[in-house]
């Protein structure tokens, strides 16, 4: 059969977000791949130049949607680079745990949509109940359950409300124990088995010059985690391995996934443990007035003090739910940053589309993808 | 090879072409390069100093000129170093890296679309985010953020 192009999105249930991937396929079999990015991108690199420090956090809550809390705590780091800021402890365990409890979130959010794409339901009805539970503790000590605004220049916003550590305990034990439910019903699922062994495959050597990271790369067996490898915040004085597959299929990708909860839960449950123990400070006493200053008063312009700090440079690199994030911040003196530039992880895994897919068949495009974890705001940006 | 090794030992190799070096926080160092000299410096920092991944290739503009940055990471040394090379701005052009970490293609297509910066013998150096035929640049600094812009967009694919 001669060869064709066809588009797989912008819209198709398989994309979980507005990109295109262009397949090239010969009968069943898929020969060439291009995916197509920029629906949704909002520029938000170039809205940050022009908004003070703390105004972008509302950015990063927007930068990935299911994320939102460990891109501002990738952000912050950086800028607090750039400004030469010192974050209370207390603060750093409390954007610990919020980076944990959202990639719980985030992973449950894959966990139901990958295995919707697959077609089974029940446990896309159970993951998306139990990141509901994720969320209301978002909610118990932010406000919102999605765009959060928690982080801020030298620290957090505010304290976790009395009664929240023992509610998430009881949350966390409560996905403990859930995680191995849903393991059950997709390993001793012979379609989920089926669908996603041995597809997909992408070896480490090649997740490395192609850039690939994340649960990706940690699936190929490579235990590249920038928690444990360069460590970052309070993760050196935490206890948590770094699950890895040999699979380096679609499969090892859910396993590592899966794991990886368990491991957060861990962590989330020492964060606990400390906030308990130690009361203080969770904003630095001394934060330059202008980083977040309110827009002026009309007629009272000078309210807003037109300081420069001295000029720096901040570099921050996290290890996000779907891979290694990095942000860059140039701070030129000016009261906004002259320039910021992120690293999306997903944007890199899709752009590796092309060496996993070639040689597979149309129908396995849902799982591969699906394993890939994409947030396109993310890619995007 | 040791993380402080690393910057002497480029030194040494590449008299003519490492510029300078200074320390930066968080990073192992950040080296200025001669643009014309990027493909065998490359090489040889994935080849013999250990450096597999290519993390991020991005584009300043400093409306004289433009810089362009490579962040690297060595799985052995668990380290970033950042590359950095100065263009003119009139006409900003570099080697593209692509052959030596395939993962810097799409970085280098980003680079381009959102920084107006070429990358030289790219395989595919279309825009990534705009669609093909914006004619501007957006993250220059004379694109003001709220300047009206003509749109005159083809489609993309039929």
């Amino acid at each position: 059969m001669s060869e064709m192009w066809i588009n797989m999105g912008p819209q198709h249930p398989m994309t979980h977000g507005l990109w295109n991937l262009r397949v090239k396929i010969d009968g069943e079999v898929i020969v060439d791949a291009d995916p197509e990015m920029g629906f949704l991108h909002r520029g938000i690199e170039k809205i940050c130049e022009y908004r003070l420090y703390n105004e972008v956090v509302t950015l990063m809550d927007r930068c990935c949607y299911v994320a939102g809390m460990s891109w501002e705590h990738l952000y912050m780091m950086a800028a607090e680079q750039a400004l030469g800021v010192e974050v209370p402890e207390r603060a750093e365990y409390l954007r610990v745990m919020s980076a944990e409890l959202q990639r719980l979130g985030s992973h449950l959010m894959w966990f139901a949509a990958f295995v919707q794409d697959l077609g089974l339901m029940t446990p896309f009805l159970y993951g998306m109940r139990d990141r509901d539970l994720v969320l209301d503790l978002f909610q118990a000590y932010t406000g919102a359950r999605m765009t959060y605004e928690y982080m801020r220049v030298g620290g957090v916003r505010n304290d976790v409300p009395v009664g929240f550590t023992d509610r998430a305990r009881r949350v966390m034990d409560w996905l403990d124990q859930k995680i191995g439910e849903y393991e059950d019903l997709c390993d001793k699922s012979d379609i989920f088995v089926a669908r996603t062994q041995n597809i997909g495959v992408l070896s480490a050597s090649d997740c490395v010059n192609l850039g690939v990271t994340g649960p990706m790369l940690r699936a190929a067996g490579l235990p590249r985690d920038l928690r444990r490898d360069r460590p970052y915040s309070v993760y050196p004085e935490l206890d948590f391995l770094i699950p890895t597959h040999e699979g380096a299929d679609v499969y090892g990708r859910y396993r590592v996934r899966m794991e990886e909860m368990r491991q957060s839960i861990r962590i989330v449950r020492q964060t606990l443990d400390y906030l308990d123990r130690h009361p203080g400070r969770v904003l630095a006493e001394r934060v330059p007035r202008f980083v977040g200053a309110p827009a002026p008063v009309p007629g009272k312009e000078t309210y807003v003090l037109r300081r420069g700090y001295p000029k720096g440079r901040g570099f921050a690199a996290i290890e996000e739910p779907h891979g290694e994030a990095t942000a860059y911040v140039v701070n030129e003196g000016a009261e906004n940053p002259y320039r910021v530039k992120f690293r999306s992880p997903v944007m890199v895994n899709i752009s590796a589309a092309k060496s996993y897919l070639v040689g597979y068949r149309v129908s396995d495009i849902p799982a591969i993808m699906g394993s890939v974890d994409i947030c396109v705001g993310e890619s995007d940006r | 090879m040791r993380p402080k090794d690393v910057v002497p030992e480029m030194q040494r190799t590449f008299p003519d072409s490492v510029l300078e070096a200074s320390d930066r926080q968080g990073i192992l160092a950040r080296v200025r390069i001669e643009p014309r000299a990027i493909l065998p410096i490359c090489r040889w920092l994935r080849d013999v100093a250990g450096f597999c991944h290519c993390s991020l290739v991005a584009g300043i503009d400093w409306v004289e000129t433009r810089e362009v940055l490579y962040h690297l990471w060595s799985d052995e040394m668990k380290v970033y170093l950042e590359l950095f090379a100065i263009l003119p701005s009139d006409d900003p052009h570099i080697d593209s890296v692509g052959e030596v970490w395939r993962g810097a293609l799409w970085h280098e297509r980003e680079t381009w679309d959102l920084v107006g910066i070429r990358f030289d013998h790219h395989p595919d150096l279309r825009r990534l985010f705009m669609p093909e035929g914006y004619q501007y640049h957006p993250l220059l600094k004379s694109l003001e953020l709220h300047e009206p812009e003509e749109l005159e967009v083809k489609a993309r694919h039929v």
